[in-house]
C-alpha cells in the first residue's frame, strides 16, 4: 500500500471523524442528561441540511452564512419536540425512571414523521449546496486537505470545547449537569426540570443546525441521509461513552479513521459492514452494565 | 450428628479494593431458623447473594446437602432447592397474584393445572386468596412482600433465604410476617434470614450469627449473642460497649 | 429429590368466604368461540365474493398480521424491541427462492427449510444480543440486519450461489403448479396466508398458557426475580426467538412466492422490521390478537395511499404510522387492544346479565 495514499486516507479519516464526533455531540448530551435515545437524531441533521440548501436555493444565502438561521431554527425544533412529544411521557412516569424503550419508540415516531414528510415535500432527488467561497485545498506537504472538511472539523472541536465550558460555567449549564446527576434532587433544589430538558434537547438539535450548514457544502442531500448519520452517531456515542463530550469527539475520530483505513483494504460497502460490526462488538464486550445505571 | 444442610466454608468476595466478605464459614442445620446480623456494610447481603448464586465467591465452598453449589447460577441454585426473597420486593407487576405464584412452579413440574392449583393454595396460605386474580401493581407494599415470600415458596424449596423480613412493615404487619415465617418453618423448610430488626430476630431465630467488616464475629443463641461486647461494639460503637462492660 | 414435605394446603387457613375460582382456567367463553368461528367462516368465504384487487389487499394485510404476530411471539412477551426481524424474513425468502432455482426443491419444503435457517441465524444473533437491554438491544438488532442487507445488496454470488446483489431474485414462472406453489389466481395464496396466520395465533395462544410463556413474562417483569425462580433468561429467550424467527422465515418465503420476487431492500431492510414492531406495539404487544389488530388498522393505510393517491404521497402512510405510534406510546401504552377488550368485557357482562 502506497504510504502517501494511506496518509491521505488517514488525514481524511481524521477530518470526517471529527465531524462524526461533532454530529454525535447532541445525541450524547441528550442521552446523558435525559436517558433518551433520540432515534430522530439523524432526521434533525437532514432537516438542517435541507434548511441550508433551501436558504441558498431560494434566498441566495451562502451555506456558511446560513448558520445564523439553521442554529436557532433547529434549537426551536428540538425545544418543541421535547416539550410537545417527550415531556408528556416524562410527566406520566414522573415517579419512575423514564422507560428508555418508550422514549426510543416516541423518537422513532418523530423519525418516521420527519423523514417521510421530507420525502413528500422535497422528493427523493439528490441535492447539493455549494459555498461561494472558493476554497482551494490546503497542501499539507504532498497531501491535499479539503477545506470544507477542515472547516467542519475545526467547528466540531470548537463546538465540543464551547459546550464543555458552557456546561461548566453558566447557570443553565450547571442546572443541566445537576439534572443529569439526579433529576429529583435537582427539582427539589428549585431547578425547572422541564425547562432544562427542553433546553438540553434544543441545544442537542442546535448543534445539528450548525453541522447541517457546514456539511451541506460537501455531502449529497437526500431525505434518507439522516438515518445513516443517526446510526453512526449511536456508534460514536457508545464507543466514546454516553454523555461524555470529549468521548464523543474521540469516538468520532476512531470511527472516521477506522472507516477510512478499512476502505483502503476492502470495498467501501465492506467497510460499512465492518463499522456496524465494530459497533456490535463494542456493545457486547462492554459489560451489560451499560444500561446498569437505570 | 448428621451433615448440616448448608455448610459454608471460607467464602470471600472482593469488589475492586473493598473486601466485602472474608473467609466466612458457618453451618445451618435442617429445620433451623438462623439469623444473619450485622451493621450496614458488614457484608451480609454480599454473603447472602453468594449463597443464592447472584455473586460468584472468589474462593471457598458452599456445600448444600453435601454438594458444592458455590459456582452455580441462580436458576440452578433454585433447582437444587434453595429459594430467596429480595430486600426490595420484585414482583412481576403486570401479572396477577396467582400468575406470580405459578412461575416458580414450573421449576418442578410442567403440569399447568396442578401448578395453578398449588399457586392458589399458596395464595390462601398467605391470606391473599381474595386477591388471587388482582394484578400485582394494584397491591399494597406489604402484600407485595408477602407475595415475594409466597413466590419463593412456589419453587418448593428445602432452604429459604430471606433478605429482610419486615422492611417497611408496620408493627402489626411485622407480627403477621413473623407468624407466617414460623408456619413456613413448621412445614419443614429451613430458613436463613438477613435482618437487623432485633425484635424480629429475637422472635424468630434459634441461633444468630453476626458479621462485621466482612468477618463473622459471633455465633450463638440470640440472647447470648446480643450481650457480647464485640457485638455491642459493632452495633453501637466502642464507648457504648465500654460503658456496659 | 422426591416428596417435599411442604404441602402447604394442610396448614393453609382457608378463607371462610372462599373466592370465585376461575370457571375454566384461561379458557374461552362459548360466546367468544362462536365469534371466532363466525370470523373464521367469513374469512374462508371471502375469496368467493371479493374481486382480485380486494383479495390482493387482504393478502397483504394478512401477511403483515402474520409477520407482526411472529415478532410478538418473542418481543411482545419478553419486552425487548427487535428492529432487525426482517433479517429472518430475508433468510426465509432468499432460501426458498434459491432452493427452488438451484436444487429444484419445492417451496413447500423450501418454506420450512428457510424457517429453520432463519431460526439458526436467530440463535447466532440472539446468543450475544440478549444480554443487552432496552435501546442497546434494539440498536444491535438493527446493526445485525443492516450488516446482512448491505452484504446481500453488494454481493453478486457467494460460493457459486447467485445472490444477484441489489437487483434481487425473481422466482422462475412455472405456470399454475401446486408443486411449485405458484397459482394464477389469488385465492390459493389467500388460504395459505390465512392458514399461516391461524397457526401463528394458535402458537401464541398456546404460549400464553405454557411454561415458556410464563417464563418470558417473568423475564419481562424482573430479570433477577426470574433467575431466582429457576429461569435461565438466555436459554428461554433464545428458544422463543428461534420459534419467532422460524415463523418469520416462513413469512419471508411466502412473500417470495406471492410476489415472485425478493430483494434485500424490501425483505431485509429496516422498513419491514419497523412495520412488524409498530403493528404489534400499536395493536398491543404481549397479547394474542394485538398484532393482528395493529396490522388490520395500519396495513390498509399503506395500501390505500399507495394504490389511490399514487406516487406523490410516497411516505404518507409512514407519517401516519409515526403519529399513531407517538399517540399510542403516550396514551395507550398497552396498545389499542386494551380499550377494545374493556368494551368487549362490558358487552359480555351485559349479555350475561340478561
Amino acid at each position: 500500500m502506497d504510504p502517501l495514499i494511506l496518509s491521505f486516507a488517514l488525514v481524511n479519516g481524521l477530518l470526517i471523524g471529527g465531524v462524526y464526533g461533532g454530529v454525535a455531540l447532541g445525541l450524547s448530551l441528550i442521552f446523558g442528561v435525559m436517558r433518551v435515545v433520540n432515534f430522530a437524531h439523524g432526521s434533525l441533521l437532514m432537516l438542517a441540511l435541507y434548511a441550508a440548501f433551501w436558504l441558498q436555493a431560494l434566498a441566495g444565502i451562502d451555506p456558511y452564512a446560513s448558520v445564523v438561521v439553521t442554529v436557532p431554527l433547529l434549537f426551536a425544533v428540538g425545544f418543541l419536540i421535547q416539550s410537545v412529544v417527550i415531556a408528556p411521557l416524562i410527566r406520566r412516569e414522573s415517579a419512575l425512571v423514564v422507560e428508555p424503550l418508550s422514549a426510543l419508540l416516541l423518537t422513532a415516531g418523530v423519525y418516521l414523521v420527519i423523514d417521510n414528510l421530507a420525502l413528500m415535500a422535497f422528493g427523493p432527488d439528490v441535492r447539493s449546496a455549494s459555498s461561494g467561497l472558493a476554497l482551494a485545498p490546503l497542501m499539507l506537504g504532498p497531501i491535499p486537505v479539503n477545506m470544507q472538511r477542515l472547516i467542519a472539523f475545526l467547528a466540531a472541536i470548537l463546538a465540543a470545547v464551547s459546550l464543555s465550558l458552557w456546561l461548566r460555567s453558566t447557570r443553565m449549564g450547571r442546572a443541566i449537569r445537576a439534572t443529569a446527576q439526579n433529576r429529583d434532587a435537582a427539582a427539589l433544589s428549585g431547578i425547572d426540570v422541564p425547562l432544562v430538558y427542553a433546553v438540553t434537547f434544543g441545544i442537542g438539535a442546535a448543534l445539528l443546525g450548525l453541522f447541517g450548514s457546514l456539511l451541506a457544502t460537501f455531502i449529497p442531500i437526500t431525505p434518507q441521509v439522516g438515518l445513516s448519520f443517526g446510526i453512526r452517531s449511536f456508534i460514536v456515542v457508545v464507543l466514546g461513552g454516553i454523555g461524555s463530550i470529549p468521548g464523543s469527539i474521540v469516538g468520532g475520530l476512531v470511527i472516521g479513521v477506522f472507516e477510512a483505513l478499512a476502505s483502503q483494504f476492502v470495498p467501501a460497502t465492506s467497510a460499512a459492514i465492518l463499522s456496524l460490526g465494530l459497533f456490535v462488538l463494542i456493545l457486547l464486550v462492554r459489560p451489560s452494565g451499560l444500561m446498569g445505571r437505570a | 450428628m448428621n451433615a448440616p444442610l448448608l455448610d459454608v466454608r471460607g467464602i470471600g468476595k472482593r469488589f475492586g479494593g473493598v473486601h466485602a466478605v472474608r473467609d466466612l464459614s458457618f453451618r445451618l442445620e435442617q429445620g433451623e431458623i438462623l439469623a444473619l446480623l450485622g451493621p450496614n456494610g458488614a457484608g451480609k447481603t454480599t454473603a447472602f447473594n453468594m449463597i443464592a448464586g447472584f455473586f460468584r465467591p472468589d474462593g471457598g465452598e458452599i456445600l448444600f446437602r453435601g454438594r458444592d453449589i458455590a459456582r452455580l447460577r441462580p436458576w440452578d441454585i433454585c433447582k437444587a432447592g434453595i429459594a430467596r426473597t429480595f430486600q426490595l420486593s420484585k414482583p412481576f407487576a403486570d401479572l396477577t397474584v396467582v400468575e406470580n405464584l405459578m412461575v416458580g412452579g414450573f421449576a418442578r413440574s410442567s403440569d399447568t393445572a396442578a401448578i395453578r392449583e398449588r399457586a392458589e393454595e399458596i395464595a390462601d396460605f398467605l391470606g391473599m386468596g381474595r386477591q388471587a386474580d388482582t394484578e400485582v401493581q394494584h397491591l399494597t407494599a406489604f402484600d407485595r412482600r408477602k407475595l415475594e415470600l409466597g413466590r419463593a415458596l412456589s419453587t418448593r424449596p428445602v432452604l429459604l433465604l430471606m433478605d429482610e423480613v419486615v422492611a417497611g412493615a408496620t408493627p402489626a404487619e411485622g407480627q403477621e410476617m413473623v407468624a407466617l415465617v414460623r408456619r413456613i418453618r413448621d412445614r419443614g423448610i429451613t430458613i436463613l434470614i438477613v435482618e437487623h430488626v432485633m425484635k424480629v430476630v429475637m422472635a424468630l431465630s434459634e441461633r444468630v450469627i453476626v458479621m462485621e467488616s466482612g468477618r463473622l464475629i459471633a455465633d450463638g443463641a440470640p440472647k447470648d449473642v446480643v450481650s457480647r461486647p464485640e457485638v455491642l461494639k459493632a452495633y453501637f460503637g466502642e464507648q457504648y460497649a465500654a460503658a456496659r462492660a | 429429590m422426591t416428596a417435599h414435605p411442604n404441602r402447604l394446603h394442610e396448614s393453609a387457613a382457608r378463607l371462610p368466604a372462599g373466592r370465585p375460582r376461575r370457571a375454566a382456567a384461561g379458557g374461552v367463553s362459548p360466546a367468544g368461540l362462536l365469534a371466532l368461528a363466525l370470523i373464521g367462516l367469513a374469512a374462508l368465504a371471502l375469496p368467493l365474493v371479493a374481486d382480485s384487487y380486494l383479495l390482493h389487499s387482504c393478502i397483504v394485510v394478512l401477511f403483515f398480521a402474520y409477520m407482526a404476530t411472529a415478532w410478538n411471539f418473542v418481543c411482545g412477551y419478553v419486552g425487548q424491541l427487535s428492529i432487525g426481524h426482517a433479517m429472518f424474513a430475508g433468510v426465509g425468502g432468499y432460501a426458498t427462492v434459491l432452493l427452488f432455482t438451484g436444487l429444484g426443491l419445492s417451496p413447500w419444503l423450501g418454506l420450512p427449510v428457510g424457517g429453520l435457517l432463519a431460526a439458526a441465524l436467530s440463535v447466532v444473533v440472539g446468543y450475544p444480543t440478549f444480554r443487552l437491554r432496552g435501546p442497546y438491544f434494539a440498536l444491535t438488532t438493527i446493526a445485525f440486519a443492516e450488516m446482512i442487507r448491505i452484504w446481500v445488496e453488494n454481493t453478486e454470488s457467494v460460493l457459486g450461489i447467485p445472490v444477484n446483489g441489489a437487483a434481487g431474485l425473481t422466482v422462475p414462472l412455472a405456470g399454475e403448479s401446486l408443486a411449485a406453489l405458484q397459482f394464477n389466481g389469488k385465492a390459493p395464496y389467500y388460504y395459505l396466508i390465512v392458514a399461516l396466520l391461524a397457526g401463528a395465533l394458535a402458537a401464541t395462544w398456546a404460549l400464553e398458557r405454557s411454561k415458556l410463556g410464563f417464563y418470558l413474562k417473568a423475564i419481562r417483569g424482573d430479570r433477577d426475580a426470574a433467575e431466582s425462580l429457576g429461569i435461565s433468561p438466555a436459554r428461554y429467550q433464545l428458544v422463543a426467538l428461534a420459534i419467532s424467527a422460524f415463523m418469520t422465515g416462513i413469512g419471508g418465503g411466502f412473500y417470495a412466492q406471492f410476489f415472485r420476487y425478493v430483494n434485500a431492500e424490501r425483505l431485509i431492510g429496516v422498513d419491514l422490521s419497523i412495520d412488524m414492531a409498530l403493528m404489534s406495539i400499536i395493536g398491543g404487544q404481549g397479547t394474542v390478537f394485538g398484532p393482528l389488530l395493529g396490522a388490520v388498522l395500519l396495513a390498509p393505510l399503506a395500501e390505500i395511499t399507495r394504490g389511490t393517491l399514487g406516487g406523490s404521497f410516497l411516505g404518507l402512510h409512514l407519517v401516519v404510522y409515526g403519529i399513531i405510534l407517538m399517540l399510542a406510546v403516550l396514551y395507550l401504552p398497552k396498545g389499542l387492544i386494551a380499550p377494545l377488550r374493556a368494551v368487549l368485557a362490558r358487552l359480555a357482562r351485559r349479555g350475561g346479565a340478561r
